[in-house]
């Protein structure tokens, strides 16, 4: 599987158009419906390569797509989103620096 | 050789690419409409807040209530805060003011530039389905077109039924006109045989009365005419004698 190819799962004459936000593989159980001490197995059963990790955060990306950016009609919501989403991130690799401008030494 | 080689690698990698090509379409199977269903465009998805999804206030809802989500957020936030997890720096304040100045304008300029955005899509949709209907139109404008045109090919039939009718009366005209032609013409002759055989017996009896006359005349001597005249000269004699 190189860079630009469907999944290895994908079988167009059977799933037919091809959803970038679906998982074509056999599907796990939810993580939703994963019992805590289930979760040390359903983690091990997670495929854990690059390529892997990196379909996940595009389903994902597609997900969101599909739900707050390509209806037709869309709000402001998914600016707001992405703006949150940013603002946060930020925050976060920036966190380091912040942490010097705290006012109080003991809480 | 360097080029054979080169030629020869190239049509390995094709062969190999139509391979991995292939296996996506070889394995074949039927269409799984149950589980695959082709993916249709949705409605956006709801929102609380301006950009919090609705789903996660549900999550909450079903142990918590209403007011729980709420209270979790706040209650994070004032522990956030009060720990200095969160930093207020002053960049903080900055984004309290933007984040007030992007509430008030999407408050004041939101609703209309809505309006605008919903129409234009609209307008954009029209106009990409535009072709679609007009075709669809034109088809169904020349179904009718073909149907007005079969009823008015059964109106030929009719006409070319009532060409023919004429066709067979101008002929019974024509026969009837050839049968008087006819009638007239055998009447002609037969009256120029009746005029002819008057004519010829008129003739041959004014012939023979003047044939007759002629003899007649010719047959009578000077005696006789003599004596006749006498004759009246004395038959006028005696009437005038009688007188």
């Amino acid at each position: 599987m190189g860079f630009g190819d469907y999944p290895k799962e994908y079988n167009p004459s059977v799933h037919g158009p091809y959803d970038p936000a679906r998982f074509y593989g056999k599907p796990d159980t939810p993580f939703a419906q994963v019992k805590i001490n289930e979760l040390g197995g359903w983690l091990a059963r997670r495929n854990k390569s690059p390529q892997a990790i990196a379909g996940a955060f595009s389903r994902a990306w597609w997900r969101w797509q599909h739900k707050y950016v390509q209806p037709k009609k869309v709000g402001i919501a998914p600016f707001l989103q992405l703006l949150t989403g940013s603002m946060a991130f930020f925050y976060m690799i920036n966190y380091g620096k912040m942490k010097h401008h705290r006012n109080y030494k003991y809480h | 050789m360097l080029s054979r080689v080169a030629l020869r690698s190239a049509a390995a990698r094709q062969s190999t690419a139509l391979v991995v090509r292939g296996s996506a379409t070889e394995v074949g199977g039927a269409r799984d409409e149950q589980n695959f269903p082709r993916p249709v465009r949705g409605e956006p998805g709801k929102v609380r807040l301006g950009f919090v999804p609705e789903e996660w206030f549900q999550f909450f809802h079903s142990k918590t209530g209403v007011t729980g989500p709420y209270t979790f957020g706040v209650g994070l936030a004032t522990y956030l805060c009060s720990k200095e997890i969160f930093v207020m720096e002053h960049e903080y304040y900055t984004g309290l003011s933007l984040a007030l100045m992007v509430y008030i304008a999407a408050k004041k300029a939101g609703p209309s530039l809505a309006a605008y955005l919903d129409k234009e899509v609209d307008s954009i949709e029209n106009q990409w389905n535009e072709s679609r209907t007009d075709t669809i139109k034109s088809l169904e404008d020349a179904v009718e077109a073909e149907k007005q045109a079969q009823w008015r090919a059964q109106g030929q039939e009719l006409l070319i039924q009532a060409k023919k009718e004429n066709v067979l009366l101008q002929l019974e005209a024509a026969y009837r006109e050839r049968l008087m032609n006819a009638y007239t013409e055998v009447k002609r002759r037969l009256d120029y045989q009746l005029e002819k055989s008057n004519v010829e017996r008129r003739l041959s009896q004014k012939h023979m009365v003047d044939w007759i006359v002629s003899n007649v005349t010719k047959a009578i001597t000077p005696d006789q005419e003599k004596q006749a005249l006498d004759r009246c000269i004395a038959d006028l004699a005696a009437i005038a004698g009688r007188k």
